[in-house]
């Protein structure tokens, strides 16, 4: 949240997840030359730069798409969630040594254009077997490329959120070409077990933690809620934990129903800055606070704290003994409506 | 094949020279037409963005002619 736009937006947590990050990547760099090393002495430290950070890459891509449905099935998760936009630009920095090393080694040292070669030195694309690998790790390396170049709050401002979403859901797209890469890459060189390994198990997660928690959610939109003089039926007031949320489908549209200090509010579901999940969020200094990115609404009227101008719709709240109940007909952005006490 | 390829190539090199030259504009002058916070902005901000402004150059650029609301 800003009123200009900041080089890095560091707070306190930010810097310790940052630190773990760099601290992990350094830590996964040595321990992999050494145990190379330690199987395989000749090993040059061209082809150790470039299985060291292509591997881990993979991995830190595996973390990436997995804490998303991960935070959604348990909260526990939720502050690696936090700063994922940090962890996927250090994803792409080790992508590029990778591509880099594997660019300047295997196509920078002849009289041939670097690109032009990484297309053309192995023209077999008709082949399984045979396939050109390396252009399907080059085009993944232009879309990583891509997201982290715009992982700044500017680009989501200017490229609208629908476009820069539709941008950075090409990550599904990269990690498919990643899969090919390394798969059919193996046929080719010498690849390890450890990487085909790590990317069988990584996928068998991705793939499963998307569908239970695509099954959750389909839940959440389809049950049918009880209805009474037109208002609906959320829940039993004890399902919903202090400062957090149950989120509830109302005209299509779901919605974050908060209880906190003896109070319960609703707003819309969708965080105005990237479209955070915000019911997945808690109450942090009285403000409901998005689980992305640390995004800010008060629960009364769901606007931004001053001098912030975002706003999100409310929902009317009231109690019949300990169930609770919901108006479906959404106030107006940023509308004041005084909370349910219990 | 080599046909595809030759022209996918050119087809990049072409877009990204053309980025480069819209994120010098951008860093030089562009920045504060395209978005009035960047008023109030350091200017090392605009030198983090250039990768991203050579990337989405044309959803940018078209910011550049859109008439200002208030």
């Amino acid at each position: 949240m800003g009123l200009d736009y900041q080089l890095v937006l560091w707070n306190k947590h930010k810097k310790t997840y940052d630190k773990i990050i760099v601290f992990s990547m350094l830590l996964y760099v040595i321990l992999f030359a050494i145990v190379t090393l330690a199987f395989n002495s000749e090993t040059s430290a061209e082809t150790l730069i470039i299985r060291a950070f292509g591997s881990l890459a993979i991995i830190m891509l595996h973390i990436i798409l997995i804490i998303g449905p991960l935070a959604r099935l348990n909260t526990n998760f939720l502050p690696i969630l936090y700063n994922r936009r940090h962890l996927g630009v250090s994803m792409f920095i080790a992508a590029l040594i990778h591509g880099g090393f594997s660019i300047f080694q295997f196509h920078a040292l002849g009289d041939t254009n670097p690109v032009y070669s990484i297309f053309t030195s192995n023209m077999d694309y008709g082949s399984l077997t045979n396939f050109p690998f390396q252009v399907l790790g080059f085009l993944a390396l232009l879309i990583l490329f891509v997201m982290a170049s715009t992982s700044h709050d500017f680009f989501l401002g200017n490229l609208s959120a629908k476009v820069w979403k539709r941008l950075h859901m090409m990550v599904y797209f990269a990690y498919a070409l990643i899969i090919a890469h390394v798969f059919l890459g193996a046929f080719q060189q010498e690849t390890s077990l450890f990487t085909i390994g790590i990317l069988i198990i990584g996928f068998i997660a991705v793939a499963s933690l998307h569908l239970i928690t695509a099954f959750k959610e389909r839940k959440i939109d389809t049950t049918k809620a009880n209805e009474k003089e037109g208002w609906l039926e959320v829940c039993d007031i004890s399902e919903i934990e202090e400062d957090r949320a149950k989120i509830f489908t109302v005209e299509n549209e779901r919605v974050a129903v908060f209880k906190y200090d003896g109070k319960l509010s609703a707003i819309h579901n969708v965080c105005k800055h990237q479209g955070g999940p915000l019911g997945e969020g808690k109450i942090i200094d009285g403000c409901i606070t998005c689980p992305w990115h640390g995004y800010q609404y008060l629960p009364n009227n769901g606007q931004s704290p001053p001098p912030f101008t975002e706003k999100v719709a409310t929902y009317e709240l009231k109690l019949d003994g300990k169930t609770v109940y919901i108006n479906p007909k959404a106030f107006d952005e940023g509308t004041e409506v005084k909370p349910c006490k219990y | 094949m080599e046909l595809i390829i030759n022209v996918f190539l050119s087809i990049l090199g072409i877009y990204f020279a053309i980025g480069f030259l819209f994120g010098l504009y951008f860093i030089i002058k562009g920045a504060t037409k395209i978005d009035p916070l960047m008023q109030d902005t350091k200017k090392k901000v605009r030198f983090l963005l250039f990768p991203g402004v050579i990337a989405t150059w044309p959803f940018l650029i078209g910011k550049l002619f859109k008439p200002k609301t208030v």
